[in-house]
């Protein structure tokens, strides 16, 4: 492989696009296969720029079914592969990504939302929640990550590659059009010098050995035949899901050890959410912040803990209720009154927050 | 911007200018505050020139009613008068293709990269435009164009360039160091290529820390950041 694309650590002044192209390259993936749609279009056009430096692929497909498949393909032939979409590209990739869960592929998919249903706008939402996490004709056996900085754009994309490797889910990267196109500074890095782990990425298909005699054929598969195996292959994975989950979960919590009002949000909205928290906090009331890191597997039982000692939950998203539904399956049963905060399609800031809480604390 | 140019060009009747540069390098902000400052110096007219045509965001449409009242006739269009916002592309607005024929002094924030800097041409008078001059815009903290091999690989995509501009820096988490490894950088970049470095450009936050001039002695034009608040 041609030079390291980074080496130490370095500051730098970026779209959150940029940072998940230079992220895949720091993960050392190998190929990226895509197909254009705002807003997730610089993270094509950085890793095309980038690849032919440091000996990387690309191949653009017909459409978004294609490029999922091809992803699909180039695991299986153990290839850290890598797409990203937007959308109604999200909507065609949700085919390939079943079958990447049935199959227990390895992918990775970075999605940059935008407005919806169908084409809608380009610009950002929050409402690719449920498509994200459960898409599929299944289950939504996946890990779905929800970043809300570019940071955690490069963090989480590199970490996508290593958790898809180590626990054969396919892992989505959740981000959304104003992560995409919005400039922060971030470090970024070459994970290995920073001893970060990247799980070995081996051929599925094709290994050394003549099949049946020098070992068993693999046999990877999407379809049975009789009820009772497909349920034994799913209560399988139900079972494996549910115990990689306990390693797998993330969340964030600010002031929620007193907090009698506690919002709940997740991607870019909690960053609207934590700044709320920290203004109110300061003047003295008893506000906190929950937010989902991971939405696939959903941190239910820290939720549900903090549901518990609250007063009052907020959910607050730029979509109508998409949260809500993860939300109230993680708590169901408590009690505590629950209010919301929707903005379909349309950013939420920090201000707009402490107003809103502000006149829940007076009632 | 003001020293160099106007003095070592002798007398230029009136300020035509293209900022060029990677993507989110700052062009729209430094061609932006480059229109106020002439307004504030008296020059009249002054138009500056939205010529962005692919995923316009960060663009110069959501100020152009303020900054028409500042006295800056913008040619751009109004983001609701669009349609097919984002891959579907741009269609140039007609009136910005004569824009190098009007009168007074004329800045054009060219958008988009490299492309951006070969879509110039696409204006009337652009070849042989005797007063047009060509800048290109620099952050040394993107990382296409973060060493002097770089930059001067990237000027030398973009076809004629007559200066270049330091505008180094790390958004809200800028420090007086950026700025200054920036000039650094880039001048040895402009003289490798044999360009004038036209100017630092540094937020007004940091008028206590840097005065007329960068450590490299290029001229510093301080910027009063307005893009960081608008988004279409």
């Amino acid at each position: 492989m041609a030079e390291k694309p980074i080496t130490g650590e370095k500051r730098v002044f970026m779209t959150g696009n940029e940072a998940v192209a230079w992220a895949a390259l720091a993960a050392e993936a190998e190929i990226m296969y895509g197909y254009p749609i705002t807003p997730q279009n610089e993270i094509m056009h950085y890793w095309t720029r980038l690849a032919p430096k440091y000996g990387r692929g690309f191949l653009q497909t017909e459409d978004e079914i294609s490029a999922g498949f091809t992803t699909c393909g180039g695991v299986l032939a153990g290839k850290r592969a890598f797409t990203a979409t937007a959308g109604p590209g999200n909507i065609l990739m949700q085919e390939s990504m079943s079958m990447a869960e049935m199959m227990r592929i390895p992918t990775v998919l970075v999605v940059q939302q935008r407005g919806g249903p169908s084409t809608a706008t380009v610009i950002y939402s929050q409402q690719e929640t449920t498509l994200t996490c459960f898409g599929g004709n299944g289950e939504g056996f996946r890990i779905v990550y929800s970043t809300s900085s570019h940071q955690e754009l490069f963090d989480y994309t590199l970490k996508a590659f290593h958790t898809a490797w180590k626990y054969r889910f396919p892992t989505f990267v959740l981000g959304d059009g104003y992560q995409a196109k919005m400039r922060e500074s971030l470090y970024i890095y070459d994970p290995v010098e920073k001893g970060v782990p990247l799980a070995e990425a081996t051929p599925l298909l094709g290994k050394e050995g003549m099949p049946g005699v020098d070992r068993e054929p693999t046999h990877l598969r999407n379809t049975y035949n009789t009820e009772e195996e497909l349920l034994e292959v799913i209560s399988e994975i139900v079972k494996e899901y549910e115990q990689i989950a306990l390693e797998v979960i993330e969340y964030e919590t600010g002031g929620t050890e007193d907090a009698e009002i506690v919002v709940i949000a997740h991607g870019i909205v909690s960053r609207a959410a934590s700044a709320a928290t920290k203004v109110l906090r300061d003047e003295g009331l008893k506000v906190g912040y929950f937010r989902p890191i991971t939405l696939r597997p959903f941190p239910a039982n820290e939720l549900r803990k903090v549901a518990q000692k609250a007063k009052k939950l907020v959910v607050a998203e730029s979509a109508q209720g998409q949260l809500l539904k993860l939300v109230q399956e993680a708590i169901y049963g408590e009690t505590v009154p629950l209010e919301t905060y929707f903005k379909p399609g349309q950013g939420i800031t920090g201000e707009e927050l402490v107003d809103f809480l502000r006149s829940k604390i007076v009632q | 911007m003001e020293n160099k140019v106007e003095q070592g060009q002798g007398q230029r009747e009136r300020i035509v200018e293209a900022y060029v540069g990677e993507y989110a390098s700052g062009k729209s902000e430094v061609a932006l505050n480059r229109a106020l400052n002439l307004v504030k110096k008296g020059h009249k007219p002054v138009t500056l020139v939205d010529f962005d045509l692919v995923e316009p965001f960060y663009t110069l449409r959501p100020l152009k009613r303020s900054l028409e009242e500042k006295g800056v006739q913008v040619l751009a269009w109004e983001t609701e008068k669009t349609m097919g916002l984002g891959e579907a592309g741009m269609v140039l607005k007609p009136e910005i293709r004569w824009a190098l024929k009007r009168e007074g002094d004329i800045i054009i924030d060219v958008g988009y990269g490299v492309a951006g800097a070969r879509k110039l041409r696409l204006l009337e008078d652009a070849r042989e435009h005797p007063e047009l001059r060509v800048f290109v815009v620099i952050n040394i903290a993107r990382p296409l164009t973060s060493d002097v091999k770089e930059i001067v690989d990237y000027i030398k995509t973009l076809g004629t360039v007559h200066g270049v501009i330091n505008n180094s820096h790390w958004g809200d988490d800028t420090t007086i160091e950026i700025i200054q490894e920036g000039a650094k950088v880039v001048t040895k970049a402009a003289n490798l290529l044999g360009l004038p470095v036209i100017a630092t450009t540094v937020e007004q936050r940091f008028s206590q820390q840097i005065a007329n001039y960068d450590l490299q002695g290029n001229p510093v034009v301080f910027l009063e950041r307005q893009m960081n608040r608008y988004y279409w």
